[in-house]
């Protein structure tokens, strides 16, 4: 096994020394050294995978105070996906203008930072990991510094900073209860406390924090203009819809798991998760901004995620953890073609963009693959998943708000698409070859992660999953029929009318971002006291 | 009597002002101010949160029965520096940002936010 150390250290220390060095094509090395990460988190996952989980103590502290990595499968099976991203990310931008190597520091600092939120056991390291990264991912933001993506950027900044408060005052709560912050044993010791009133606080702060991180129902607001903001480029987008936000899902997990003896909050994350899913497609079919339309459908796809990981069983739960892997690949993918294609067209607006397929064959192609993935079309990755989200058994009620979720998303992918159709007279921009293979790339692993669904989530999780080809060809036919609603209503009702152009123009202020967070705050505590009581 | 007015509650209550402070004023700088309350409150939140009377600096010839405890002291240096970073990146974006738009009000830049991006 290679020393985590490195993994973590290496990516800061890269970045470090290439800003030092004035050499313009000193990003080649950042490549090269970029792939050395990669395999060696291969190596490592490899090796998790073999001889089972691990914690590697940091430092040579007594074992009381003991802060430590947590090396398991998950978690290094998400650090291999980052590093894998980050790769994909530094080739794809590779001639880009802004590519200086402030960038670069920044960029690789952040990928050292988000492998250490997904491995750290300690909840203060991760509080702090998390105030570094949310700097550093405004700054990526406001990068291009135009007027729009600084106030995107200062935004997300101020209303992450508030989230992280309240994280840091529950984990006071914690201290006090349990004299120690480590993950694995405040879990040991819940059964221990006598009574569990005293974690209603704790909790509700911390899951506060986490909600806003992943985007839940009433604090989502933040996310399309971080993620999709005018000026910041692509990559960075890719970055935060694919992957960063995941970081928070995994959180959000361990701390459900950590207090899971105490506090089983199941029901309602469900409901918020439904709730986020059915806002989050609302919201994302009445934007014009292809980068917008993207944005919101993250969130709607993390509250799929959030379904997933809150039904309880366990096919549901390895669902959704590679519906973040698929949701990876296919958010990436459609945010890079994305910017591609409104640097070739000038212009973001979905309805001025056309004859995609003619102009630009190979970022068409891409981008379709990828929306047959987010939509879960038959063959793709996204079908597999949401096939396990959604669970055999028929006729709950989440059911069926699964499949509304995913009407949802096809009447938002049908508006996406219609780009590909039509005549267009601007002249297609030329895409380099580095972008090219990348998307390439990164798109057929959608498609071959649909393939061999079952085999790759037996190999990932190294668990034994059950898909039976009499359910995946009914899930197949819900699909079509799914398909068929959505272009009905689609064409027939949302087309361009005014209710959607008034939806499009909600957006919360600062203030109005805070009350939601108190509220949220509140809600929580009421309902957790009333489940334990 | 005046037992409740310990440490604990100070910061709880500082915590909602912070809070209050964020809901209620449409200044950046006083939203900046706000969050810097809310974290000295989480501070003093974590320093006095198991301190009993007559405990120690955790010092070296201090006896281990009389001694603080050390790691949230440990922590809170870590979360003092950080608060003081934060704090100084967020009034240098907002110089920026006033730069561009001219208002230290969030509404006003919000609307000139929604202009800019018609």
């Amino acid at each position: 096994m290679i020393d985590p150390y490195f993994i973590i250290i290496g990516p800061i220390f890269i970045g470090m020394i290439l800003y030092l060095l004035p050499y313009s094509r000193i990003k080649y090395v950042s490549v090269l050294l970029q792939f050395f990460i990669f395999v060696s988190t291969i190596i490592n996952y490899l090796y998790i995978r073999r001889s089972g989980d691990q914690l590697i103590p940091i430092g040579s502290f007594d074992p009381i105070s003991l802060i430590s990595l947590r090396y398991d499968l998950v978690s290094s099976l998400f650090v291999s996906l980052t590093s894998f991203l980050f790769l994909a990310f530094l080739i794809f931008n590779l001639h880009q203008k802004y590519m200086n190597s402030l960038f670069l520091f920044l960029f690789v600092t952040l990928e050292s930072l988000i492998i250490t939120i997904f491995l750290s056991n300690d909840l203060f390291n991760i509080y702090v990991l998390y105030e570094v990264s949310i700097i550093i991912v405004s700054i990526l933001i406001m990068f291009k510094k135009e007027a729009t993506s600084i106030y995107d950027g200062f935004m997300y900044l101020m209303i992450n900073i508030v989230a992280m408060c309240f994280f840091l005052l529950g984990l006071g709560f914690l201290y006090k209860t349990f004299g120690t912050l480590d993950i694995l044993r405040i879990r040991d010791m819940m059964p221990m406390v006598s009574d569990p009133k005293v974690l209603i606080i704790p909790y509700s702060l911390i899951i506060t924090a986490v909600g806003l991180k992943t985007a839940l129902m009433p604090l989502f607001s933040w996310l399309p203009n971080a993620h999709a903001s005018k000026g910041s480029p692509s990559v960075i987008s890719a970055l935060l819809s694919g992957l960063y936000v995941k970081a928070s899902i995994y959180l959000f997990l361990r701390i459900k798991e950590m207090f899971s003896y105490n506090i089983d909050m199941s029901q309602f994350f469900l409901i918020v998760g439904l709730l986020t899913g059915i806002v989050g497609f609302l919201l994302a079919t009445s934007q014009k901004d292809i980068k917008l339309i993207l944005a919101y459908s993250t969130i709607s796809q993390l509250g799929l995620i959030m379904i997933g990981i809150n039904t309880g069983s366990e096919a549901a739960l390895y669902g959704a953890l590679y519906h973040i892997i698929n949701h990876a690949f296919f958010k990436s993918t459609l945010f890079m073609t994305a910017g591609i294609i409104s640097d070739a067209y000038q212009t973001r607006n979905v309805f001025e963009i056309k004859g995609l397929f003619k102009k630009m064959p190979v970022v068409a192609y891409t981008t379709l693959i990828s929306i047959l993935g987010i939509t879960g079309a038959p063959l793709f990755n996204g079908s597999i998943s949401k096939y396990l989200i959604q669970g055999s058994g028929g006729g709950s009620v989440m059911e069926y708000g699964i499949i509304l979720i995913n009407i949802g998303t096809i009447i938002t992918f049908l508006k996406y698409s219609s780009m590909f159709f039509g005549q267009s007279d601007v002249k297609p921009l030329k895409v380099n070859t580095n972008r090219t293979v990348i998307v390439i790339i990164l798109s057929s692993i959608c498609f071959f992660g649909g393939i061999f669904g079952r085999e790759m989530i037996n190999a990932l999780f190294n668990i034994q999953v059950q898909i039976s080809a009499l359910d995946y060809l009914d899930k197949s036919l819900i699909f079509l029929i799914s398909l068929l609603i959505g272009y009905v209503i689609y064409t027939v009702v949302i087309k361009d009318s005014g209710f959607i152009r008034k939806v499009r123009e909600f957006e919360l202020g600062f203030n109005d971002v805070c009350v939601s967070i108190a509220v949220f705050f509140v809600v929580t505590a009421v309902m957790t006291y009333l489940k334990i009581s | 009597m005046f037992d409740f007015i310990n440490g604990e509650t100070v910061s709880i209550i500082l915590f909602f002002i912070g809070l209050y402070g964020l809901i209620a004023r449409r200044n950046v700088i006083k939203s900046i101010v706000s969050v810097g309350i809310m974290q000295v409150a989480c501070i003093l939140f974590f320093i006095t949160a198991n301190f009993t009377e007559g405990l120690q600096p955790p010092l070296s010839d201090s006896a281990p029965s009389v001694m603080a405890d050390p790691l949230p002291q440990a922590l809170m240096i870590t979360a003092i520096v950080i608060g003081i970073s934060i704090t100084a990146v967020s009034l240098t974006m907002f110089i920026t940002l006033y730069h561009k738009y001219g208002s230290t009000n969030w509404e006003k830049i919000n609307k000139r936010r929604a202009e800019l991006d018609d």
